[in-house]
């Protein structure tokens, strides 16, 4: 039987489903990358409780633990196994690939996840009732976990743009795969994002001690300011290098938008780098309320787009440049053993080959044409594109605007021939080119 | 469902290792996971009850807190451990796992939500019974809806996943494709047994709390003889009331004879028998670890038989061996896990059984346990930087 390994269809009206991957993946970062800044600025911080007799510092760990434990712990370890859901919903084939390949890494980062979470709570609950010494131990061993946790996870989201090599096709490894030229830098870009978190983070707990202890307040402000600027220093510095390796469908995708991006980049890093001065030369201004704010102004300026934008690079594929976003395969990957799907596509038609095609839409009729054409459209076009008239992500209406079914067949037809670097070559039958050109020139978008 | 679409749905990467090694992780992950899962249960829902009664019941006063921070600290692992089976599934069961993830893609949105708001709303009922003995009841009860809401969507997916003679059904009815997401279903008595069990799982703690503390002596002799009779009440009931309905869900699927059940039937007996008497209920816990494993071999035995009877038999899956990572996580796993997490377990204890402050820089244990778990995750950096630079240089120069 001609079938591919193709599940049902997950689609959310106006939105599609990628846009709740894309809602829980940006909330995760933000919790996840500043538990991790947070477990390296602890152990700095208890090194130097621990070596200056600073036993003021501890009530400061403590409070901050606690923040921790609430907004990093509970959001990040419910919003990372969060993603792996709503991606499986989303993008079945995708994360399955990440799946089958990496199954093992991920079950190694999941031994220093739970070292972590245990940790965190002997950590914070743990501080009053255990010597320094013993305290500070546990504080390097909790930040190598959590550094732990970030080195294991970043080949994988790295091979979800590229291998970065041809080897990994050929040998098919995890090693290959995982170790790709882009890892090590984006590892270092991300390492100085939480570097930047923990200490954006940090300002809030220091500026809501004021009342309690003025001076210590504003110790630890300055010291915060210090701790974000030398990691959006080392951010912006592997940004440079990151960006170097990564492949040219994602430069394509970049330069479309390329100006925007930079100029938001570049008013970011000077309202930040002023913040964090502010922090180190007048730390009193620095109140609960900005500093809050800035988180806001981080998660909602600095991490949505950037993760849109990192999603968007990686088009037209989803995983390792072999599987498109709309869940087929499209190159042969010999080394595993996997084929291209394409060209079982060309020859009988997606809805002859997705085994969750009810029998009644398998073949087209005069009867079946419109239903069958927007099957065939969210199939191959949902997974990045609204289909409404009203629709809201990356919409086809803004694409095929007053476009008649010729007009859009050609496009079709210019896809399917692999003219756009950032759009699937899915080549179809002509008799579903035209199911599908017929249903979207009937949306009128 | 046709044997030929399940074969095809399986991933074409095959997988990494041997299967079977897969459904043993599975089988073990699970009962790992389970057993948070009936202990926050449990331990918030009787901390619910605690709030009623902590004005006036000098126990309660202490237990309800006690309770709550076991219930806080529960739903943490019970997410943590619950990320292994949900990987292993997925490797071996993927047209399972991804089909149903698709066809309740709604659902799954909102699960992953309802735990954040649930799980944030049961640290405000923490503070709020910090502030106030008593305090903070209905955020705890709301809190602790959402949070069983949340795993009844968990079962929803479990139940779904191993119907696929319905899922065509359930996507396209009568020819009409619905990628809405929103299919739902349930198995009421599978979903009474397992959240019954949270009244053994809880009383069992409780003979454990009462056994913990009896070396203190700034807890009360009251207190101590009270949560272990206490314990022995709820954990006999409960497992009366889970076997009761273990056998009525094994007889309703043709599986009571089956010798897995009746060594899990065995095993509750054995179960009650030491529950009832008490004599020491750390082996008490042992057993139930047992008896969790026993039934997450249940679950396993029947979506085993299920899928081999429609020709899925995941022995067969395709392997591609996959030795570095595998080598990586049993390393690290058994030798930095192992060392670990005895570190963290053997200070907790140690600090749970002193009054003041523990120095654990002159226990041996601790100290030694320690410095190992240290320098072993300083050379896995060492070894992982290694590995990665040998990697890219042989591919790229």
């Amino acid at each position: 039987m001609d079938i591919i390994g193709q599940f049902p269809l997950f689609y959310f009206p106006e939105y599609g489903s990628a846009w709740m991957m894309g809602v829980t993946g940006t909330i995760h970062i933000l919790a996840s990358h500043t538990s991790v800044g947070a477990a390296m600025l602890f152990a700095f911080l208890a090194y130097k409780a621990y070596k200056e007799d600073r036993t003021d510092l501890y009530p400061y760990m403590k409070k901050y633990g606690m923040f921790l434990l609430i907004f990093s712990y509970v959001i990040g370890s419910i919003t990372g196994p969060g993603i792996w859901y709503t991606a499986t919903a989303a993008s079945p084939r995708g994360i399955s690939a990440l799946i089958h390949n990496f199954v093992w890494v991920w079950a190694t980062e999941w031994v220093f996840f739970v070292y972590e979470v245990i940790g965190v709570f002997a950590l914070v609950y743990f501080m009053n009732k255990i010597d320094k010494k013993t305290h500070l131990k546990l504080t390097f061993t909790f930040a190598l976990a959590s550094v732990g946790t970030l080195a294991l996870i970043i080949g994988i989201i790295s091979f979800m743009m590229w291998p970065g090599t041809e080897a990994y096709y050929t040998t098919g490894s995890a090693s290959d795969a995982f170790f790709g030229t882009n890892t090590f830098p984006h590892m270092f870009l991300r390492i100085g994002f939480m570097i930047m978190m923990s200490g954006v983070i940090g300002l809030v707990i220091s500026s809501a001690m004021r009342k309690e202890n003025e001076a210590l307040s504003n110790e630890l402000s300055r010291k915060m300011g210090f701790v974000s600027l030398l990691g959006g220093f080392v951010t912006m510095f592997f940004f440079m290098w990151y960006m170097g390796t990564l492949p040219d469908n994602a430069h394509a995708v970049f330069n479309i938008t390329k100006e925007s991006i930079i100029q938001n980049r570049i008013i970011l890093a000077i309202l930040f780098s002023l913040y964090f001065l502010i922090a180190i030369i007048k730390p009193k201004v620095i109140n609960v309320p900005i500093a809050s704010a800035m988180i806001a102004v981080i998660l909602i300026a600095g991490l949505w787009p950037g993760e849109k934008l990192r999603e968007s690079m990686r088009k037209p594929y989803v995983a390792g440049q072999y599987i498109y976003s709309n869940q087929i395969i499209s190159r042969d990957v010999p080394g595993k053993g996997i084929k291209s799907e394409l060209p079982i596509i060309a020859e009988k038609g997606l809805l002859q080959v997705n085994p969750f095609v009810p029998e009644n839409l398998k073949v087209i009729t005069a009867d079946n044409k419109l239903e069958a054409g927007k099957l065939l459209a969210r199939m191959s076009c949902s997974n990045c594109h609204s289909l409404e008239t009203t629709g809201k992500f990356r919409p086809l209406k803004e694409r095929l605007t007053g476009m008649d079914k010729e007009a859009i067949k050609s496009i079709l037809y210019a896809i399917g021939a692999g003219g756009m670097s950032y759009m699937p070559s899915l080549k179809l039958p002509e008799h579903e080119y035209d199911a599908l050109a017929e249903y979207l020139a009937s949306q009128k978008y | 469902m046709d044997a030929s679409v399940l074969l095809a749905l399986r991933d074409p990467a095959g997988i990494p290792f041997y299967p079977v090694v897969f459904q043993a992780l599975y089988i073990l992950t699970w009962a790992l996971h389970a057993a948070f899962v009936l202990l926050a249960l449990g331990s918030m829902g009787l901390s619910l009850y605690g709030t009623f009664k902590q004005k006036d019941d000098q126990r309660w006063k202490i237990l309800t807190p006690h309770l709550i921070q076991t219930g806080k600290i529960s739903v943490s692992l019970l997410i943590v451990l619950g990320v292994a089976p949900l990987l292993f599934t997925q490797v071996i069961y993927d047209p399972n796992w991804y089909t149903t993830n698709a066809l309740s893609g709604m659902w799954i949105f909102i699960f992953i939500y309802a735990l954040v708001v649930g799980y944030m709303m049961f640290y405000w009922f923490y503070y709020a019974n910090k502030a106030k003995d008593g305090g903070g009841k209905m955020i705890g009860m709301i809190s602790f809806a959402i949070l069983v809401f949340a795993g009844i969507l968990m079962h929803n997916f479990a139940v779904t996943s191993i119907m696929p003679n319905e899922w065509m059904n359930m996507y396209a009815p009568n020819g009409v494709v619905d990628n809405s997401g929103w299919t739902f279903n349930i198995d009421i008595i599978r979903l009474a047994f397992m959240v019954s069990l949270s009244l053994p799982v809880v009383g069992i703690f409780l003979q454990n709390y009462s056994r913990f503390v009896s070396t203190r002596e700034d807890f009360s002799k009251d207190l101590i003889d009270y949560t272990a009779s206490f314990g022995t009440r709820i954990a006999s009931i409960g497992l009366l009331i889970s076997a009761v309905l273990f056998v009525l869900w094994m007889y309703t699927i043709g599986y009571l004879m089956h010798p897995v059940i009746i060594a899990t039937i065995a095993g509750v007996l054995v179960l009650l028998f030491m529950v009832m008497t008490n004599k020491n209920s750390y082996i008490t816990t042992g057993v139930l670890v047992v008896v969790a494993l026993l039934i997450s071999g249940v679950r396993e035995l029947i979506r085993y038989d299920l899928m081999m009877g429609l020709g899925y038999n995941i022995y067969d899956y395709p392997v591609n061996f996959e030795i570095p990572s595998i080598t990586m996580f049993l390393l690290t796993f058994l030798i930095m896990g192992g060392v670990g997490v005895a570190y963290l377990l053997t200070m907790a204890w140690k600090v749970g059984k002193s009054q003041g402050i523990f120095d654990g820089s002159k226990d041996k244990a601790v100290n030694t346990l320690g410095n190992y778990t240290l320098g072993i995750m300083s050379l896995w950096m060492v070894v992982f930087f290694g590995w990665g630079m040998t990697i890219l240089f042989s591919n790229i120069l």
